[in-house]
């Protein structure tokens, strides 16, 4: 599903964030990405998305390989993969039903379609009675539920989640893990970064652990080492 | 497909301009300011051609007749002049006709009325009033009427028409070119100010365009609904600039009317004649400057 191979990045002068970082995610995974602050983890996750390029390597998803893709392609995608942030990075201006048919509106999805299917993803993170609201007017667990619905949405066969319990609470923090612990159920791969050391050892999945932008452990039932 | 997105992306547009209300009437006052002042400025410049103008068409060349010269003489040289290329109108004013009209001028001076009863016949000569095509050939009208060799004709000095011409040609000239530059740097600054204003409006959804791109929405997607948005907000900059300037305009005809007395000065009359070409450009300028400071804009805001 997820292959890197030799994949480094540099930023100017002379960080290096990830140096020959070599892995392969498998279809329907559940994959932790640990590791302290400052690591590369959220470099591996812009990575994936495209929002930044490797220095030298190669980067194939699901048989694409994108380590090199124009503009147009970014977008397409971006649609592919759903991405779960830690500061939510919902727009202000839309209701959460907006936001969420957002996702599926830059598809060019017919309106019947978003209209039936936002709703039901919504249910499924626990929002069907806050679909109206704007994010401001609800907490911050449930702006990253409706996160996880955005991601879901267009039904991805990859999930990203970069310290989405990041800014929550440890009954947040739960609930959102178990969210994607449901998601990662039905088929989706999930690839989840954090430094949550609670989380981690509660999944009892696979943990691939980067220190200083080198893969430095890599355990299929693994804890947080670090 | 296309249509479906091309009516979405209205509809984020509208709803962008309605959520962020007080946003968009900030770019619409600034816009509406802008194309104020732009109607401003071109109130002065239809003022100054007008004036200019009016003196221009008040600019003739008289010839005066001998006073026994036959009627048919004068027709027959009338004519002539009429024939010649320079020459828009002739009017002959009959000896009658020049003491009626010196009469009707000095109704109010007893005097001169006086004087002329003591005369006891009509001092006057007949004459021909001619006047240009175009005031700029003047010298050519004067070369193709000294060339004119008939007895009738008592007297041809127009020399002293020829100072007055060039000095109102020297300030029309200036006055053009004061207002050109004065204009452009007009356009300049409103350019400036609305492409600014269409800048800042977008400065505050960096977030969103940074969002809405790694949600997988192409640069179209997140630059149409900003076009159409400074279309719409051009669209009703002038649309508020014109209810502002009518009852603007309409206030200020009575004065232009008495201060340019005589003059066919009518700036209301003007703006109705020429209303689709003035504010149909207006707004064409407003789009341009709104659709380019939009696409700078947002270009470099969803680099992500």
């Amino acid at each position: 599903m997820i292959k890197l191979s030799n994949i480094t990045k540099i930023y100017p002068p002379d960080i290096t964030a990830l140096h020959k970082v070599n892995l392969h995610i498998k279809p329907g995974e559940f994959v932790s990405v640990v590791g302290q602050s400052g690591t590369g983890k959220t470099t591996l996750v812009k990575l994936l998305i495209s929002e930044e390029k490797a220095d030298d390597g190669k980067i194939v998803i699901g048989g694409w390989d994108i380590t090199a893709i124009g503009q147009a392609e970014i977008s397409v995608l971006r649609r592919q993969i759903g991405v779960v942030f830690q500061d939510f990075k919902l727009l202000y201006k839309k209701t959460l039903f907006e936001n969420v048919a957002f996702a599926l509106q830059v598809c060019g999805e017919p309106q019947r379609k978003i209209n039936n299917i936002v709703p039901q993803v919504l249910k499924i993170v626990g929002l069907e009675n806050k679909m109206h609201r704007y994010p401001l007017q609800i907490s911050g667990g449930e702006q990253q539920r409706a996160v996880i619905a955005r991601a879901l949405v267009h039904r991805p066969k990859i999930l990203l989640a970069d310290e989405p319990t990041g800014n929550l609470d440890s009954i947040n923090a739960d609930e959102i893990i178990e969210i994607l612990q449901k998601i990662n159920k039905f088929g989706t791969t999930v690839v989840l970064v954090t430094h949550n050391r609670e989380v981690v050892n509660k999944l009892r999945k696979r943990v691939i652990t980067i220190e200083n932008g080198l893969v430095v452990g890599d355990q299929a039932v693994g804890k947080y080492v670090l | 497909m296309f249509l479906l997105s091309f009516l979405r992306v209205i509809k984020f547009s509208l709803q962008d301009i309605a959520r962020n209300i007080w946003l968009s009437i900030i770019t619409i006052i600034i816009i509406t300011l802008a194309l104020f002042s732009v109607n401003l400025l071109l109130t002065v410049k239809v003022l100054t051609s007008a004036t200019v103008g009016a003196v221009k068409d008040k600019i003739d060349v008289s010839l005066y007749l001998k006073s026994e010269a036959p009627e048919n003489l004068i027709l027959a040289l009338k004519s002539q002049i009429e024939n010649i290329d320079s020459v828009a109108k002739v009017d002959y004013i009959s000896k009658q006709a020049a003491i009626e009209s010196f009469r009707e001028k000095h109704k109010n001076d007893p005097e001169i009325l006086q004087a002329l009863l003591e005369l006891g016949k009509n001092p006057l000569s007949p004459g021909l009033i001619i006047k240009p095509k175009d005031i700029n050939n003047y010298d050519d009208l004067i070369v193709s009427l000294n060339k004119i060799d008939n007895d009738i004709i008592e007297s041809r000095n127009f020399d002293d028409h020829k100072a007055i011409l060039a000095k109102i040609n020297n300030i029309a000239d200036k006055a053009s070119e004061a207002g050109l530059f004065i204009s452009s740097l007009f356009v300049l600054i409103t350019i400036l100010v609305v492409y600014n204003a269409v800048r800042v409006a977008i400065f505050t959804h960096k977030r969103e365009i940074g969002i809405m791109k790694l949600v997988g929405a192409s640069t179209w997607f997140i630059r149409a609904p900003y076009l159409i948005s400074g279309v719409i907000y051009a669209l009703l900059g002038v649309v508020v600039a014109i209810i502002i300037i009518y009852p603007f305009l309409s206030l200020i005809q009575p004065y232009l009317a008495s201060f340019f007395s005589g003059l066919k000065v009518n700036i209301l009359d003007y703006y109705n004649s020429n209303f689709l070409l003035i504010f149909g450009l207006e707004f064409l300028a407003a789009s341009l400057v709104n659709v380019l400071a939009s696409l700078v804009a947002v270009g470099k805001y969803s680099k992500v």
